[in-house]
């Protein structure tokens, strides 16, 4: 089913670029049809779609005017631009998710090109269009945040090379050659459809993977040589903002004054606290669960969650090394806390923490300060369980406390919970973020 | 919003009448004099010789943003100069005695600190801190009067970047503009950071990225003469080495921002560790073994998380100080996101090429290119993925490409300050371009 519809998508885009390619000729050599039947070749490893949709904030206390959004559909609260992973869908369902956006943007990984069995990572992209504001007939690109030395082609950001109106396809090729946390976004009106929410996180994983010698896991953060970034469970944690006034005047056709900006609601992979604790909807982006519409399908009991899939809970079993990735795409600094475990910093930008001579940079911390832009890869090690009932409970949470509440005060925010088990306990992750419950 | 094209139409108007106007003031020509021998892209070094003497005057004057509006802005120019902004790059070599006389214009005390040069000297004594009469604090250093001067000195002992700035009410007056860049050459020469051999950079290569803010409230306060209060205070424009995209990427000294010297556009070759083609015999025209050198520096109040697109940053210094240990262990770290803090410089080096070597003859990227009709193409795009070729544009569409170059940008990436005052995409927003290789047919 799946190959089937990739295969005639691609066949249509053949087919409308050939047509082109007559009346082209003789204008440029790029357009040769023999590049046309290259079209047909692999199928997407990924396929996203950028589009429009509504999340779940708590709608209490009200924001005069701007939240919650007085045009949202229950149960949610706030209007978002977003991206959807709708790999395998045919068209009738990839049509139905127009309106359908998730945040943050689908959680995937590469891993790192391997020269001995080359393999392009092939992202295709396409646009749904904005449901709630037809009048914008905004552009997308994938913007891959940290990848060095990719030609502008590549590289998504729009000015300097092409972008994808509604409608259309393209397909980006990725051969990641140093591996860590990154992070995606699209780079159209940067300032709106990044605060929007087509954010996300992305990493690599490193040609190492697999050596059971330098760590039993054979899973490591980057090409360490000495098992120091061997993990044994590994969270993405992704950061970004909500001003609402910003999202309601996208839903309503206003404008707001960025200079004026500031975080209403401070987000853990797309959530607040405690909904931050909730359980995984969907996320292994190479084994989508949908229904039959193609939509994500609701988490029992977190309806309100549906677009919202990806749970910051970090479950581990004591003893075990676990990787924490964090990546930050709001617009302001953030104080990641971890209260009485102290995590070591092996990466920073997607980059190992060594110089150039070697020299171990790596650092042990309780706070992590996180700039726009930034991302940071840290190993802990879970402590001995105390031998109660139930998991050991170490919390995360964002030292800035005005973003670690949710307006109210109290609680909420960007923050989360270490769960600590006993040794047994829980399964072997299946993909990052699996709880292993 | 797709109301961008609009912006630039609107601001190239903009910008073709103020050149007009400003063709017809005298400073432009005392302007053009002094970018005689100055390079029309990347960072320029104003020089005195050895044991250099600078001759810095604080003036008032405009500056020109990208939403249209003027700026009333205090800055330091070189004596004799018309007003600047920001004050000049001033390039000295470690050991020099540097000696700064300060002439004051304005109406009230102004002074110079030098954060990170020991020993400061003020008319031949200590540079001290001013108290006034009941022991509170009025400067950090000694100042120059209105219509006055203050002349200090000190000995650039140790190689690196440096920002210079008033001490006196620094809340306002450096927000003023008050400020500019000290880069320190080491004695290993001019194309290091530090004295290290692999701090080497091209010296054809090297940038200035100095980030600052504007609350325009306080500048029309300290304009029209009036009380402004800082609880206040709250940034509308961001710009860098003074101006605001898409006036960042104009040349030095372009005539129509007078008064706002300095251009952001950071232009090489691509890098190329190869002195031979395959054959190993023949010289490689495209031989390009030293990475690029950028000096930047936050004189804002917050971080700027600056993010340069495709080509990581390697931090080789801060602050003045060679990342390294105590046995010159090398302790450098690169990142895609130089979040530099207030008052902080780093010294970064970086290297551009392309990865996958994509060419249109042997190495074609691996997808079909889509039909321009089916695309949308910006402005500084070839209509080519590959470096050196110009592709078909949409039909009704321009280029500003040249020559097939690439334009990979740089921005701060807490994006509402890529803005000004109501206008997106605008602020402190770079772009590196890359030339193909030589020879090529570039302008």
């Amino acid at each position: 089913m799946h190959k089937q519809f990739s295969r005639r998508d691609f066949l249509k885009a053949a087919g409308s670029a050939a047509i082109a390619t007559i009346g082209m000729q003789k204008l440029s050599k790029i357009l040769l049809p023999a590049e046309v039947v290259k079209a047909q070749g692999p199928a997407p490893d990924l396929y996203f779609a950028g589009t429009d949709g509504w999340i779940y904030l708590p709608p209490d206390p009200p924001i005069s005017f701007f939240h919650p959004d007085n045009l949202a559909p229950a149960p949610f609260t706030t209007y978002i631009f977003g991206f959807r992973n709708i790999t395998g869908l045919n068209s009738t369902q990839i049509s139905a998710q127009k309106e359908k956006a998730q945040h943050n943007a689908p959680l995937f990984w590469v891993n790192q090109y391997d020269p001995a069995n080359p393999k392009d990572f092939r992202m295709q992209l396409t646009n749904l269009g904005l449901a709630v504001r037809p009048d914008l007939t905004d552009s997308h690109t994938i913007h891959w945040h940290g990848f060095r030395n990719v030609i502008p082609f590549f590289d998504g950001e729009p000015t300097s090379s092409i972008s994808v109106p509604v409608g259309q396809n393209f397909t980006y090729i990725y051969r990641p050659r140093e591996p860590g946390t990154y992070m995606y976004h699209c780079h159209v009106e940067d300032v709106e459809h990044v605060h929007m929410g087509m954010t996300g996180l992305v990493f690599v994983r490193p040609l190492q993977d697999g050596n059971t010698t330098l760590y039993p896991s054979g899973k490591f953060a980057y090409n360490d040589g000495d098992g120091s970034t061997g993990f044994d469970r590994e969270f993405a944690m992704f950061l970004s903002e909500v001003w609402a006034e910003a999202h309601w005047a996208d839903a309503h056709i206003q404008l707001p004054e960025w200079s004026d900006y500031h975080a209403d609601f401070a987000l853990l992979n797309g959530r607040v606290h405690p909904d931050t604790l909730a359980p995984n909807g969907s996320i292994d982006p190479f084994n989508p669960v949908r229904d039959a519409s193609g939509d994500l399908i609701p988490i029992s009991g977190y309806e309100h969650l549906q677009h919202q899939p990806l749970s910051a809970l970090i479950t581990c079993q004591q003893g075990e090394r676990v990787l924490l990735r964090f990546a930050n795409l709001g617009f302001k600094e953030a104080a990641m806390t971890l209260a009485g475990i102290k995590m070591r910093v092996v990466g920073r930008d997607a980059t190992l923490m060594r110089g150039r001579d070697g020299t171990n940079t790596s650092y042990e911390t309780n706070t992590l300060s996180i700039s726009a832009g930034e991302s940071f890869d840290v190993i802990f090690t879970a402590p001995p369980h105390s031998g109660g009932s139930g998991p050991d409970k170490y919390v995360l949470y964002n030292r800035s406390y005005a973003r670690s509440d949710n307006l109210a005060g109290g609680f909420g925010g960007q923050r989360t919970e270490v769960h600590v088990y006993p040794a047994g306990s829980l399964a072997a992750q299946q993909y990052p973020n699996d709880w292993g419950i | 919003m797709s109301t961008k094209m609009f912006k630039w139409m609107r601001l190239g108007v903009i910008m073709l009448l103020l050149a007009g106007m400003f063709s017809l003031a005298p400073e432009q020509q005392v302007q053009t004099a002094a970018a005689q021998n100055q390079p029309s892209v990347g960072m320029v070094c104003t020089t005195a010789g050895s044991n250099p003497t600078f001759t810095l005057a604080t003036q008032s004057g405009y500056i020109i943003l990208p939403d249209g509006n003027t700026m009333f802005m205090w800055g330091y120019s070189l004596g004799g100069q018309p007003f600047q902004h920001p004050g000049p790059v001033l390039c000295v070599n470690e050991g020099d005695t540097v000696t700064v006389i300060l002439q004051n214009n304005l109406a009230e005390d102004v002074s110079i600190v030098f954060p990170g040069q020991e020993g400061v000297l003020a008319n031949s004594a200590p540079a001290q801190p001013q108290f006034d009469g009941s022991g509170n604090l009025t400067s950090l250093t000694n100042v120059a009067p209105p219509g006055g001067s203050m002349t200090y000195s000190f000995v650039a002992s140790h190689p690196g970047s440096f920002i210079y700035e008033s001490g006196t009410h620094p809340e306002k007056q450096v927000r003023m503009g008050l400020f500019g860049a000290l880069i320190v050459r080491p004695a290993m020469g001019p194309d290091f950071v530090y004295n290290r051999a692999d701090s080497q950079f091209d010296s054809n290569e090297e940038f200035l990225v100095l980030l600052s803010e504007i609350d325009p409230y306080l500048n029309q306060a300290v304009e029209q003469g009036k009380i402004f209060n800082m609880n206040y205070y709250h940034p509308r424009y961001w710009l860098i080495n003074g101006r605001g995209f898409p006036d960042s990427i104009a040349d030095n000294f372009t005539s129509w921002l007078p008064n706002q010297p300095y251009g952001a556009l950071a232009r090489i070759h691509p890098w190329d560790p190869n002195p031979f083609l395959s054959d190993g015999v023949t010289p490689n025209p495209a031989y390009k073994p030293y990475p690029g050198a950028i000096h930047y520096l936050n004189v804002g109040t917050e971080d700027f998380p600056f993010h340069p697109h495709g080509n990581n940053g390697l931090v080789i210094g801060r602050d003045g100080q060679p990342l390294e240990g105590p046995a010159g262990e090398d302790l450098s770290f690169e990142k895609f996101d130089i979040n530099i803090g207030p008052g902080q410089t780093w010294d970064v080096i970086f290297k551009w090429y392309d990865a996958e070597g994509y060419n249109e003859a042997n190495n074609p990227v691996p997808i079909t290119i889509p039909d321009p009709a089916n695309m949308t193409y910006g402005m500084f795009y070839s209509g080519s993925p590959y470096l050196g070729v110009m592709g078909p544009m949409p039909v009704g569409m321009s280029t500003l490409n040249q020559c097939g170059e690439f334009y990979i940008i740089s921005h701060n990436h807490a994006l509402y300050q890529i803005t000004s005052w109501g206008v997106t995409m605008s602020g402190p927003i770079t772009y590196l371009r890359i030339d193909p290789p030589l020879p090529n047919m570039c302008p």
